[in-house]
């Protein structure tokens, strides 16, 4: 397969990661936030959502602690792209270490949807997972570097974070629907609002949601 | 925000994003997931993500001028594009204008 061709495979994806990265470098520089960490995020961290949560998180000042289980728990659906990519991966050596790394929901999507010889897997692979991110990348630094040239009144604009969990909420319902989890994150989610101190909402409110969703299983699959 | 402080917490998110991808290759290599896992796998990321919006909306004054209302719009919003055009970019994009021109302009004693 040769590099045009792999390039024409990953033009969904560059639609797709261009546009949210700009987005995610708009809003960390309207939170002034430099542009290299900004680039370091998308070159360290590479999780589109992940990415967001940071932003909000450092934003509230969240401890260590909370970030790490936070971000865990929210890319934790990766681990469930890993699982099914184990024998794709077998005995693809070095490049076996980054396609981990770049495994996100768009890589994981284009990877499983190509078919390729063996001799050429790594190859193909790898530069798939690479444009991808050099394509968020881009975007992120685009973002950035207009969210600080261009004088804008950018107030208001983190609610695309708001805005994206809506979204992404609404996609991953179509995915499995099933009303009595929706219902309990729902009511989760308003009570801890509610009830929950600040600081500690999001933190008590997984536990919670994780909890119930394990012991409350039977009813939920009834 | 200090400089030790973001350069910690990135070392931080990176890592918590790499072990989620690592995870099932270090344990799982040979295993198969059995029906719990798949239970979770199934409903917690939607439930994490609804956790979320309430996340987001947890520190507006709801007993206050304007009382929430350019927030609720905006959730509103976007469920409504999305519901109507599955699109999330566009979704994404008209509810933050939504949002940004009623703080901006129409409740603009909320800046």
């Amino acid at each position: 397969m040769r590099i045009g061709e792999i390039i024409k495979l990953t033009i969904p994806v560059m639609m797709g990661y261009i546009p949210l990265g700009m987005a995610f470098g708009l809003l960390a520089a309207s939170m002034a936030i430099p542009w290299y960490y900004a680039f370091f995020m998308s070159l360290f961290i590479f999780a589109g959502a992940g990415q967001f949560l940071a932003l909000t998180l450092f934003a509230t000042q969240a401890t260590l602690l909370e970030i790490g289980i936070a971000t865990f728990l929210l890319n934790l659906r990766h681990s469930f792209y890993g699982l099914s990519m184990i024998s794709a991966f077998k005995d693809l050596g070095k490049a076996k270490h980054y396609l981990i790394f770049g495994l996100t929901d768009e890589t994981f999507a284009l990877l499983k949807t190509t078919t390729i010889t063996s001799d050429e897997k790594a190859r193909i692979y790898t530069w798939i997972t690479a444009l991808n991110q050099s394509y968020w990348i881009l975007g992120s630094l685009i973002g950035a570097a207009l969210g600080n040239i261009i004088p804008f009144n950018y107030t208001g604009i983190e609610f695309s974070l708001t805005a994206l969990f809506v979204v992404l909420s609404m996609e991953l319902y179509r995915k499995h629907p099933s009303p009595k989890p929706l219902m309990l994150a729902l009511l989760i989610g308003l009570s801890g609002m509610v009830i929950f101190p600040s600081d500690k909402m999001l933190i008590l409110s997984l536990s919670l949601a994780a909890g119930l969703l394990i012991g409350l299983r039977g009813w939920i699959n009834e | 925000m200090s400089d030790t402080y973001i350069v910690l917490a990135i070392i931080i998110a990176a890592l918590a994003t790499y072990a989620t991808r690592i995870l099932p290759f270090l344990f799982f290599a040979k295993a198969q997931p059995g029906p719990l896992m798949r239970h979770i796998e199934f409903f917690m990321p939607m439930m994490i993500m609804v956790i979320l919006v309430f996340y987001a909306i947890k520190d507006v004054p709801f007993g206050e001028h304007p009382y929430g209302i350019p927030e609720l719009i905006g959730i509103v919003v976007a469920f409504l594009m999305h519901a109507w055009r599955k699109n999330a970019l566009f979704s994404i994009i008209t509810a933050t204008v939504t949002y940004m021109v009623l703080v901006q302009v129409v409740f603009d004693s909320y800046m």
